[in-house]
């Protein structure tokens, strides 16, 4: 049906019927710039970005301003490119005190939480605040943005996929994903795209087997392949079936 | 960092050096991988409006891999806007 063309998920094919439950569509999870939130357009219970659509986001900037109240603690958390914003985090009163220790102004965050609009105002709920412990987080933060929202809308613009990679000498085929260097094609390397379409094209209903791969692609190594269908399952390009073993496309007809 | 506290020289992930320029002397010492916000003066210096130590004490920070990431996110302004 037509629910192939949103944005992954964690592949999860349970065909819903679309329209009233739109909150099952955007079950990403997007890392965003402040900017980007604020600039989100508010389509009845849902937001957008471009065309993608987002609900859950991360965030990573500097807290400003913390504001304990008895019921929640009121952050504004600044990422530079745009006001600080508006975080949100609900106390549980029902615990006893200590769980939720106050994070200082001057101090780096991932914000993890729901985008809200309240009379054209946007914040967020913040589900989880972690101050970053390893600040080469912040840089790989700008990276998954950039990557995320170039991938989220090319998966909507290219209805069918038919990576012309296959046979094309290897770009950026440092076996990269997330590592340095030139940006992959359709979002995908030249080994990813290979997995993919050797799943794509498996019609057993159990899938396609870990083995299966290793011997049609015999110029891959067994943890190149697993790397592969880590990085496909993980955006949603195919899903487990029988075991760990066996992956099925989530695109397949 | 210039013996009057109001002036200190960073280098950025390609050697490159600045200097930055407080309105108050600095009243602590700083060390390490600072993040200065600042407008950039005439005389190519940057007028400091604040600044950030960041946190090195459990691993450190790449600073040459951040420079990477700045080129990459300003060549693609549509999918990281600066408000």
């Amino acid at each position: 049906g037509g629910y192939t063309q949103s944005p992954g998920g964690f592949g999860s094919p349970t065909g819903t019927q679309a329209e009233k439950k739109q909150r099952i569509r955007s079950q990403n999870i997007v890392p965003c710039t402040v900017s980007q939130l604020l600039a989100a357009e508010h389509v009845d219970e849902t937001f957008r970005i471009g065309d993608v659509e987002i609900s859950q986001v991360t965030i990573v900037g500097i807290v400003r301003h913390a504001e304990k109240a008895p019921t929640n603690i009121l952050y504004k958390v600044d990422d530079m490119t745009a006001a600080p914003m508006d975080v949100r985090q609900w106390v549980d009163t029902d615990e006893a005190g200590g769980e939720n220790v106050v994070v200082p102004p001057g101090t780096y965050v991932k914000v993890a939480g729901h985008l809200r609009s309240f009379q054209n105002k946007k914040s967020l709920v913040g589900f989880k605040i972690m101050p970053l412990e390893n600040m080469n987080e912040f840089t790989t933060h700008l990276l998954d943005i950039v990557n995320a929202h170039m991938i989220l809308r090319k998966n909507l613009t290219s209805a069918s996929r038919v990576p012309q990679s296959f046979s094309s000498a290897g770009i950026g085929d440092m076996g990269g994903y997330g590592g340095g260097g030139s940006l992959p094609v359709n979002g995908l390397t030249v080994h990813q795209s290979q997995v993919l379409n050797l799943i794509k094209n498996c019609h057993v209903p159990e899938g396609m087997s870990l083995q299966e791969l290793k011997v049609q692609l015999h110029n891959m190594s067994m943890s190149t392949i697993k790397q592969a269908v880590e990085f496909l399952s993980s955006e949603g390009h195919i899903y487990s079936t029988v075991d760990d073993d066996h992956y099925k496309s989530t695109d397949a007809e | 960092i210039h013996p009057s506290g109001k002036l200190f020289v960073l280098s950025d992930g390609e050697g490159k050096h600045t200097t930055v320029e407080l309105s108050e002397p600095l009243e602590e010492e700083i060390s390490g991988v600072i993040e200065v916000v600042g407008r950039v003066t005439n005389q190519a210096t940057i007028m400091c409006v604040s600044y950030v130590q960041f946190r090195e004490d459990k691993s450190p920070f790449d600073l040459e891999i951040y420079n990477e990431a700045l080129k990459i996110i300003h060549e693609f302004p549509e999918y990281f806007p600066f408000g």
